[in-house]
């Protein structure tokens, strides 16, 4: 770091204390570019090994709650959670011939979301006709 | 997912709920054709993820009681706070508006007690006095429900004993602190004869005259004499139970669940989505692309949450911190994917 410091002001002779300074200004005009906050958001990747019909994902930051309620229409799909204590979440994909894994498990989200809509409208119905019985 | 119309019978159309009972505290209810994972992670999400308030930071100015300062700190935050329309307050780690705290991101509450009798005199959760400049009308306010208005009780206090504290209101999550759980209870049940064999109940002659029938038995029906075993059957029914601790409306509760698991599923679609845009196969040798981190640009701070635990241990992650799952034969564990 210092040296760093020394090929910006060659002649200054800087002291300990300004140099922490200048680095906490750049961390934290990294944290609000919205770039660098989708860089970190980026919480999937596709495991090493892995073929277009046959592939293993790594989710960053997800558990059972997302695991175990997708269930896509393919070959074969599994999940683990390797550690109990990392936030991590493995999903493993194999498919038929004629779609991708990765496809696979997009539609997999999808309908889920699609899920989720239905059941949340249910619901709201529901509640409307429960809070109309109530009141008659 | 067995929901699509088109391959339904005439008889199950998609899931469908039934509300069977409903209260200020409570709702019982019935979701039907959707699968034991679903059920489970709707559960998990309202347990763990849907956001409340809570006390969070506490300025102790005075405390003379014979309860120490993080003793009443900790029994602040575990006081139900209202958390009606709480999507108004942001995420105090990440609002815009300010370094520590501001109205955007958090709600005060004084607390000023001082015991001048010769009796005990009691602290209650009425006694927090809701400051102005907060989100919306509701966000903070203690949740009182018995019938003498006083709430929570907080600490007795002897004569000359005075608490004189600032409480910071935030939004969290359960997941993060137990304080932001929105229910004291969420559960569900299913197949209450035990036709699938699910549960193996302890028995000492015989389970069926030993054990007592749930309420929910004679919705279903009982298996017949010497049914066979239908090795193909699955739970189709969830019998869910929720009470609420007062700070969000039962029904609230489970509608923002299943919100909040549309953001989660929203987050990880548009990661998937996003990251097909870039090419990133190199790095695993001709591998199918993962996730391209050098996204659309897309804006989406709005996703899923976070916890400063789970930010913490990313940056660690990040920064390469080695974990023995880091160090897989597949390697450049952390470097790989930031």
């Amino acid at each position: 770091m210092s040296s760093k410091k020394k090929t910006q002001e060659p002649d200054a002779d800087v002291s300990m204390g300004d140099v922490p300074a200048a680095d906490t200004e750049v961390a934290v005009a990294d944290v609000n570019d919205p770039a660098m906050l989708a860089f970190e958001e980026q919480r999937i990747r596709i495991l090493p090994g892995s073929l277009a019909t046959a592939a293993s994902f790594e989710f960053q930051k997800e558990d059972h709650t997302l695991g175990n309620a997708l269930r896509p229409e393919v070959e074969f799909c599994g999940y683990s959670i390797p550690h109990p204590s990392e936030e991590v979440m493995n999903i493993r994909i194999q498919t038929y011939e004629g779609t991708t894994a990765v496809e696979a498990l997009e539609k997999g989200f999808n309908d889920l979301m699609d899920l989720c809509d239905v059941v949340a409208e249910k619901f709201v119905a529901a509640r409307e006709e429960n809070v109309s019985r109530m009141e008659s | 997912m067995d929901y699509d119309p088109m391959v339904m019978d005439a008889e199950a159309m998609g899931p469908s709920v039934k509300i069977t009972e409903a209260g200020a505290q409570h709702v019982d209810f019935e979701l039907q054709n959707v699968d034991l994972a679903f059920a489970n992670s709707l559960r998990r999400v309202v347990l763990a993820e849907v956001p409340t308030m809570a006390v969070d930071l506490v300025e102790v100015e005075a405390n003379t009681s014979v309860l120490a300062d993080e003793f009443i700190a900790h029994r602040l935050g575990l006081i139900p706070l209202n958390s009606k329309n709480v999507d108004d307050v942001s995420y105090s780690r990440d609002c815009d508006n300010c370094d520590n705290y501001c109205d955007q991101c958090s709600v005060t509450l004084t607390l000023h007690a001082r015991c001048t009798g010769d009796e005990i005199m009691k602290v209650y959760a009425r006694d927090l006095v809701v400051d102005q400049g907060r989100p919306n009308q509701w966000v903070g306010n203690p949740v009182i429900t018995d019938v003498d208005g006083l709430g929570t009780i907080i600490c007795k206090l002897r004569k000359d004993q005075e608490l004189r504290m600032k409480c910071i209101a935030k939004k969290g999550i359960a997941k993060e602190h137990a304080k932001w759980a929105p229910v004291a209870a969420v559960g569900f049940e299913y197949d209450p004869h035990n036709k699938l064999k699910h549960t193996d109940l302890w028995y000492e002659t015989d389970a069926e005259k030993e054990w007592p029938k749930s309420k929910y038995a004679e919705w279903e029906e009982p298996p017949q004499e010497g049914e066979p075993f239908d090795y193909d059957a699955a739970p189709d029914r969830f019998y869910f139970e929720l009470e609420t601790v007062g700070n969000l409306d039962p029904d609230a509760v489970v509608q923002q669940g299943i919100k909040v698991l549309q953001q989660k599923l929203a987050a990880v679609i548009q990661d998937l989505t996003e990251g097909e845009g870039g090419a990133n196969g190199d790095a695993y040798g001709g591998a199918p692309r993962s996730p391209d981190v050098g996204m659309n640009g897309g804006n989406w701070q709005d996703q899923g949450y976070t916890t400063p635990f789970g930010s913490g241990n990313a940056s660690a992650w990040g920064g390469g911190a080695t974990t023995p799952f880091g160090a897989t034969p597949y390697g450049q564990n952390g470097s790989g994917w930031s």
